[in-house]
This record gives C-alpha cells, structure tokens and sequence, in this order.
C-alpha cells in the first residue's frame, strides 16, 4: 500500500521533471536560403533531424524544377521552348495546371503568366521603372493562363509568353516538404519559408501554434493568429516595392491592367489545409480588395483570411475571428469580422 | 515501518520541489534580449542585448561587407552593400521577424521567442 503510494508520487515528481525539459531538448531547427527567401525548419521528437533533411532535399529539387532564372529548370525550358510542348516532372506539371485552375476560380485576379510585365517594371532585376501604357497593352497581349496548356507530363507555353511560379511555389514547396517531414516521422514541426508557414501536427505541449503577422508599416508584427495544423501565407504589397515621382508601386499586379494592384488592400493573409493554394488565394484576394475577397470566401467556404485595409482596419473572416489577438502595439486596431 | 513511510515521503515531495524549481527556471528563464547572429546557417554571434555595449560589428562575405550596429540594447543593420537593402529598411530588431540580408546570407534574429513563426 506504502510502496503504491511511493511509487505514485514519484512517479508524478520524474514525469513533471521530465515534461519540462523533453519539450526543448528534442526541438532541432534547420535554416535554408533557397527560392530568393530565408527559411527556417523547425521540428520536435526523435524524427526531428531526419524530418528537416528530408524538408531542405525537397525544397532544393523543388527549386531546381520551378526556378524561372535557372536556364537549367523545367520553367525555364517551357518559356523558352518557342511554344513548343516540353516534358516536364509530374510536379511542375500538377503545379502548372493548379495555377491555370486557380486562374479560373479568382476570375483572373491570379495569373501566372505576368513575368515580362513584372520584368517590364523592374521587379525582377531590381531596377525599377514606369512603363508607359502603350507598352504595357503590348506586353498585355501576350498574358492569360488560359493560354497555357497542361497534357499529362507535357507542359505548352506559347511563343512570346513566359510563366512563373512566384505566386504559388513556396506555398507548394512548403506542404509537400511538411508531407516528407510526415513521412520521416516528425508529428510536430513548423516550416517558415519566408513568410509561407505550414505547420505539421500541434506543438509538442498540446497548444495552438502562433503565428505572427507582420506590420506592413513598422517593424514588429500588427498580432498573432492561434492555429493547428494548416498553412498561413501573406500577400503585401510592402514586401518589394519602389517610389518614383512621390508615388509608391509595389510587385503585386493586377493582372487586367498589368500595374500594381490598388484594392485598398495593404496585407492579406489566408490559412487553409493546402500551402499552394492559400499562397495563390493570398495574392488573388490583394488584387480581389475586400469586398469581392468577402465574395470569393463566401463562396469557396474552404479557407479563411486576414485582410488590413489601407485604412488600417483589419477584416477577419469569421473561422478566425476568435483565432486572432492583436500585439500589444496595435490595441487600437480596428477589427470587422466578414460573415 | 512508520519513520520509513515518512522518510520516502519527504524524499518525493523533495524531488516535487525540485521539479516545480526546475520547471519554474526552464519556463520563466528570460530570453527576449538574447540575439543570434549567423551567415549561411553558421552562428557568428550569440549576443544579450541587455549587457552588451553600443558598438558596431563588421561581418564580411564574398567580398561584401555589412555592419550591423548595437546602441542603447537594440540592434540594426546600419550598412550592407547588397542591392536591395531590404535588411536596412527592416529597421531595429524586434518582435519575432528576422532582419535578413539575402545576398550575404546574413540573419540577425532572436533566440528564443514566443513566437513560432511570422508572415508577411
């Protein structure tokens, strides 16, 4: 009976012991530069370090398929096949026909086919300037998704035009190397692929895991988002952006007038199950503004979003509403929720 | 039997204060002011910013230089010859979002954070 009792408590005593420092003591990270971007792994339990390799070695391969500047990549060789069909990887041809599908779904507001535009601007060299309009209806015509075309491993990218994955690669890079970390045995882990979360499982202590959003304006973080397992990824115009003649433009263009998007919008961020789809909903939703992003939730119903107006008012959608705290910084904030 | 009973008690509720200590040291250790420096996932510098003297730190890479700036218990990126300067403009560190340098593959963040990650 004496002995029961014994036995319990210290039991109890090696298990609080323990609980305290297993949690940090199996937590390994990794970091990455990769994909123009900084990413950092971070993963718990005995799979840990097996999970982070197994993420970088896809991240890596990922990034040799889809690189729009590597001559050596599959995107690379498709726009400059001359229009002609290409063999490409089973993932550069999913990713490809995801994209020309989610150019359907946001009537347009993703395309992946504004490389030259993006180039005409100066966002891909980083030497900024303003297009004329006539140059930009010229360039214009030889845009659209639709005009891309995806047949088993054979990817087609008419003459003239180019695509590119920046809109939707890291968001895929991110939930398939989460699906390898899967695979390697890690039940808990957290990818940041600059800025593009997944997370894997809960954390290790049975919490919410938190994620920050960024103050477009300021250096720290407007608040933090409690989530499970899921992918978190925001759009800002802020992230690259130039002034010219007291004017500020940023990369995020609106695929109908080939110029940055003005929707009002200044930072839209979407949680959902897959990385590539709310990387692709995140942009959408910026070109959308906040009223038809409200329509295209209403309608979809499979994610849930974040949007700062240029207002600085913050719209949730009502998954959410409850999921988010704003930072010490931003107490003021103004919060709507979109029902 | 009885001073026996007694003695395995006070030994458990020893162990249970200790634990509760040790839980107590490892949950409330600070760990907002200790900074990381590393370049291409090496850590060049482990700082605490709240005993560390304004001063400026030169790191090179391939050639290229930048010098990141410690004053009054914060830390910037006050130089980079890179192109863009996205490191400048991030400012003082703060919160949970790393000033990073692409090009010199240079990251300047905190080691500990209450945070697990940061969009945008």
């Amino acid at each position: 009976m004496v002995c029961k009792k014994v036995f319990g408590m210290l039991t109890a005593a090696a298990v609080l012991f323990c609980s305290c420092t297993l949690g940090e003591s199996s937590k390994k990270s990794g970091q990455l530069f990769a994909m123009d971007t900084y990413m950092t792994f971070t993963a718990w339990g005995e799979n840990a370090q097996a999970g982070i390799d197994a993420a970088s070695g896809r991240i890596v391969s990922l990034e040799k398929l889809l690189s729009v500047t590597d001559s050596g990549s599959e995107v690379f060789r498709a726009d400059h096949s001359g229009g002609k069909a290409v063999d490409v990887s089973p993932e550069t041809a999913w990713l490809a026909s995801f994209a020309v599908g989610m150019n359907t779904i946001t009537e347009g507001a993703l395309d992946i086919t504004l490389y030259p535009v993006l180039s005409e601007w100066g966002f891909t060299a980083e030497e900024y300037k303003v297009p004329d309009a006539d140059r930009l209806s010229e360039l214009l015509r030889n845009t659209g998704a639709q005009k891309i075309s995806v047949s088993g491993n054979k990817l087609t990218v008419p003459e003239g035009m180019m695509i590119d994955f920046g809109a939707v690669a890291k968001g895929y890079a991110a939930r398939l190397a989460a699906e390898d970390m899967k695979a390697a045995g890690v039940e808990a882990a957290v990818l940041d692929l600059g800025g593009n979360v997944q997370t894997v499982g809960r954390k290790p202590d049975g919490s919410d895991w938190k994620i920050g959003i960024r103050d477009p304006a300021g250096e720290g973080i407007i608040g933090t988002l409690s989530v499970g397992e899921c992918a978190v990824v925001t759009s800002g115009g802020y992230e690259r952006c130039f002034t010219s003649g007291g004017k500020t433009y940023h990369h995020i263009l609106d695929p109908a007038t080939g110029c940055p998007a003005e929707s009002g919008l200044v930072s839209v961020t979407v949680i959902g199950e897959k990385g590539e789809y709310c990387d692709a909903l995140s942009t959408a939703l910026f070109v959308l503004g906040a009223d038809k992003a409200r329509e295209l939730w209403k309608k979809l119903g499979d994610f849930e979003y974040a949007a700062l107006t240029d207002k600085n008012e913050l719209i949730l959608s009502k998954g959410i509403s409850e999921s988010f705290t704003p930072d010490e910084s931003h107490s003021s904030l103004k919060v709507t929720v979109a029902e | 039997m009885i001073r026996s009973q007694k003695f395995w008690i006070c030994v458990c509720a020893a162990v249970f204060a200790l634990s509760l200590i040790w839980c107590a040291a490892v949950l409330l250790a600070p760990h907002g002011d200790s900074v990381r420096i590393s370049q291409d996932g090496r850590v060049l510098y482990t700082l605490d910013l709240s005993k560390e003297k304004d001063r400026r730190i030169e790191v090179e890479y391939q050639g290229r230089k930048n010098i990141i700036e410690i004053k009054d218990g914060r830390i910037r990126m006050l130089e980079a010859d890179c192109p863009d300067h996205v490191c400048i403009h991030t400012g003082w560190l703060s919160s949970d979002i790393p000033i990073v340098c692409l090009p010199n593959r240079l990251v300047i963040e905190f080691a500990g954070s209450d945070l697990d990650a940061a969009v945008g």
